[in-house]
């Protein structure tokens, strides 16, 4: 087969809008294969596949699933271009490491994947550490991983206070500055956000990720 | 007299040969894939009757024969008993009622301010909702933002389990907090053994889609069910997200994870009334958010009415609506879903007095035009009778013949005042007249309605002194709760 690199990577993209994820991994290794850089794969199929589809998000021709399957698709492509990256001595400038989680107490876990998977899309390494999170997990893993960003979930109003005791707890550890904090969920506000001493609130996923690019500075 | 709810039932979705798939479905689910149950105890219990456990994975399935026992002992009618007799509500498969609630963090008061409910708030929702004549079941509307996260539904009991004649429809953190509810009811009823012979509340336990219970939910169901207390046993799924995106791939999780909730209840105290609930929603797949108010959701609701009595259960659904304000998306949306569940059968239609904003506000307004749209849509519930004497035909002959009119007849005179609904803050007159009575929309009625209910200082169900002994009680059951969590 003799696919011309500009053909690959236009496939690339559609992969990405079309949420094949399988075909995203296997052109990503058709890519590798034909001796395109891995750099170039990224910015020239994956990226904008992925744009396309916040666009069509945007314009409400894409709807949550979709933008979800383009955001598995570019992950698993992802996975191949980065092991070439780093086999070939170079390595992937990463947006940033972000700690995330559903408070303790709370065991709602669907709001806060969603964000999770945008986030790993748009180049962030993301722990997610699932629902029921105490605070001590969350400074663990963030002192762990040093964490640029810390993203706290809660769906109930009873567990919404329990993202204030992290943040305390952060403060009384002396590791507030070192990392951002992030909140959301359905009865959290931008007053709540403010009032117990977070950085940010992200409405919904797709604002949570614009939110998060703003807070480590690399909104465009 | 107690209450008797109209009969619901007539608008069916599903087939009757569908239904048997959907009730096969569901059996599937919980012999074949299973629930994962975090409660330890639970598990146990499950194990000894011959459900088969994974230890490792708490995923337990549930045979057949096990599932069949359970709905056996479950009983189709009882009763919920108010605070005196005409307050009970006659539970059976066909009646419909309604429940009000439910735990929305803002509320929109009579000055059209958005803000953070307080225990005011609570007070003066919960005397405004017991004015509300379609309303049978209490439930606390708000969660107060300046009571302690821990033991708040305590507080929530004291205060609407005071102030209402209803039965109450509470919730518990633990087991030691069914155990401190029983006693603020004791006060009243004199003892726990007067409570757990007729007990004046009952407990909700949310189960978590797809196929989850959760530890404290186990713990509450199984607490609830040694004292005989009354389990709304609720799953709030939320369509193409916590559960599949068609319908009918939703209808058979939510049986099968609040099915799998009577059985555990059952083993626990053969008899203990169980009531199939749902809050269930679609996700709204443009911004991700719960939608109670969409087509679908109503859908939702009316199919699992079906499954629920399948099943032999009597069923709650119902939801908020969407709407953010008392206004025409309030109006449209609350009318769809309240008339589709009354007439789907759905025993108690929850969630639908003032709750807007995803469950997230409680409007004052809104309470008291959802009382005129429940008014209304009962109504037609109600449907109209064909005998004799309604096909009129003497009547005809006597009147008809003649080019006469209706309206002097002792007939019409008799008959419609049983027959019509009669609004009361519905307009109907022309413009002119309209006008000169203030040009007001509904919102503006309603306000006015609103706040003459809470100027009247009516005396609460309970007196002072019982008043003051529930509220002790309440106190020393939130700080033993905080104690708890410091202990562990």
């Amino acid at each position: 087969m003799t696919d011309s690199s500009g053909e690959i990577l236009q496939s690339m993209a559609q992969a990405v809008i079309d949420g094949e994820a399988e075909r995203v991994r296997e052109l990503a290794r058709r890519a590798l294969e034909q001796g395109i850089e891995p750099m170039r794969a990224i910015n020239e199929g994956l990226i904008p596949g992925i744009s396309e589809v916040g666009r069509r998000f945007e314009r409400k021709e894409y709807f949550l699933p979709e933008l979800m399957m383009a955001a598995d698709a570019m992950k698993k492509g992802m996975e191949v271009l980065e092991a070439a990256l780093t086999a070939g001595g170079g390595k992937r400038e990463s947006q940033g490491t972000v700690v995330l989680g559903t408070v303790k107490g709370d065991i709602h876990d669907i709001g806060k994947s969603i964000v999770g998977t945008l986030l790993s899309a748009h180049g962030f390494n993301v722990i997610d550490l699932g629902v029921d999170v105490s605070a001590d997990r969350f400074i663990e893993n963030i002192v762990n991983n040093n964490a640029d960003v810390l993203g706290m979930s809660a769906l109930l109003p009873t567990t919404m206070p329990y993202m204030k005791r992290v943040v305390d707890e952060l403060v009384s550890r002396g590791l507030r500055q070192r990392v951002k904090v992030i909140v959301g969920g359905a009865p959290v506000t931008p007053e709540y956000a403010r009032q117990i001493g977070a950085d940010a609130y992200g409405d919904d996923a797709i604002s949570a990720v614009h939110v998060v690019q703003q807070l480590l500075g690399l909104a465009n | 007299m107690p209450r008797r709810g109209l009969r619901g039932g007539l608008l069916k979705f599903i087939r009757p040969d569908d239904l048997e798939q959907i009730r096969f479905a569901v059996l599937e689910v919980l012999s074949e894939v299973g629930i994962l149950m975090e409660y330890r105890p639970a598990l146990e219990l499950l194990a000894d009757h011959g459900a088969k456990v994974d230890w490792k994975t708490s995923v337990v399935r549930l045979p057949e024969g096990l599932v069949q026992r359970a709905l056996v002992t479950a009983p189709s009618r009882f009763t919920l008993y108010g605070k005196t007799p005409e307050y009970d509500v006659k539970v059976d498969l066909d009646r419909v009622y309604t429940i009000g609630g439910s735990c929305a963090l803002s509320v929109l008061d009579l000055d059209g301010q958005h803000r953070l409910a307080v225990r005011q708030d609570l007070v003066d929702l919960t005397r405004l909702l017991e004015e509300m004549p379609h309303l049978d079941i209490m439930h606390q509307i708000v969660v107060p933002s300046d009571v302690p996260e821990l033991g708040y539904e305590l507080v929530n009991f004291a205060t609407c389990y005071s102030i209402s004649k209803r039965n109450y429809y509470s919730q518990a953190q633990s087991a030691e907090s069914v155990r401190d509810q029983i006693r603020m009811a004791a006060v009243y009823q004199g003892s726990e053994e007067a409570v757990r012979d007729r007990p004046t509340f009952s407990e909700v336990v949310c189960m978590v889609s797809p196929c989850k219970h959760e530890k404290q939910n186990s713990e509450v169901l199984m607490e609830s069910a040694r004292h005989g207390i009354p389990l709304y046993i609720e799953v709030d799924s939320l369509c193409g997200a916590t559960t599949p995106a068609p319908i009918a791939g939703t209808l058979v999780e939510e049986g099968a994870t609040v099915i799998a909730g009577v059985v555990l209840a059952q083993l626990v105290n053969p008899g203990t009334p169980c009531i199939f609930s749902i809050a269930s929603g679609i996700l709204d797949m443009a911004n991700g958010a719960y939608s109670g108010a969409a087509p679908e959701t109503a859908l939702i609701h009316a199919g699992t009415a079906q499954v629920a009595h399948r099943f032999g259960l009597p069923y709650q659904g119902g939801t908020g609506i969407d709407a953010k304000l008392p206004d025409a998306q309030a109006g449209y949306e609350r009318a769809l879903q309240v008339l589709t569940n009354i007439l789907a059968g759905t025993n108690f239609v929850h969630l639908s007095y003032g709750m807007m904003e995803q469950m997230l506000l409680a409007s004052y307004e809104q309470v008291v035009i959802d009382e005129e749209i429940m008014g209304a849509a009962f109504r037609i519930a109600q449907g109209f009778d064909v005998n004799d004497y309604t096909l009129s035909v003497d009547m005809l002959a006597r009147v008809g013949a003649l080019g006469k009119h209706f309206l002097t007849q002792r007939e019409t005179r008799d008959f419609y005042r049983k027959d019509r609904w009669q609004p009361t803050i519905t307009n109907r007159d022309p413009w002119d007249t309209w006008q000169a009575a203030g040009g007001k929309d509904m919102r503006q009625y309603a306000n006015e309605r609103a706040r003459a209910i809470l100027a009247e200082e009516k005396p609460w169900a309970v007196d002072q002194e019982q008043a003051a002994e529930i509220e002790r009680l309440c106190q020393e059951g939130v700080r033993k709760a905080q104690e708890r969590r410091q202990a562990m």
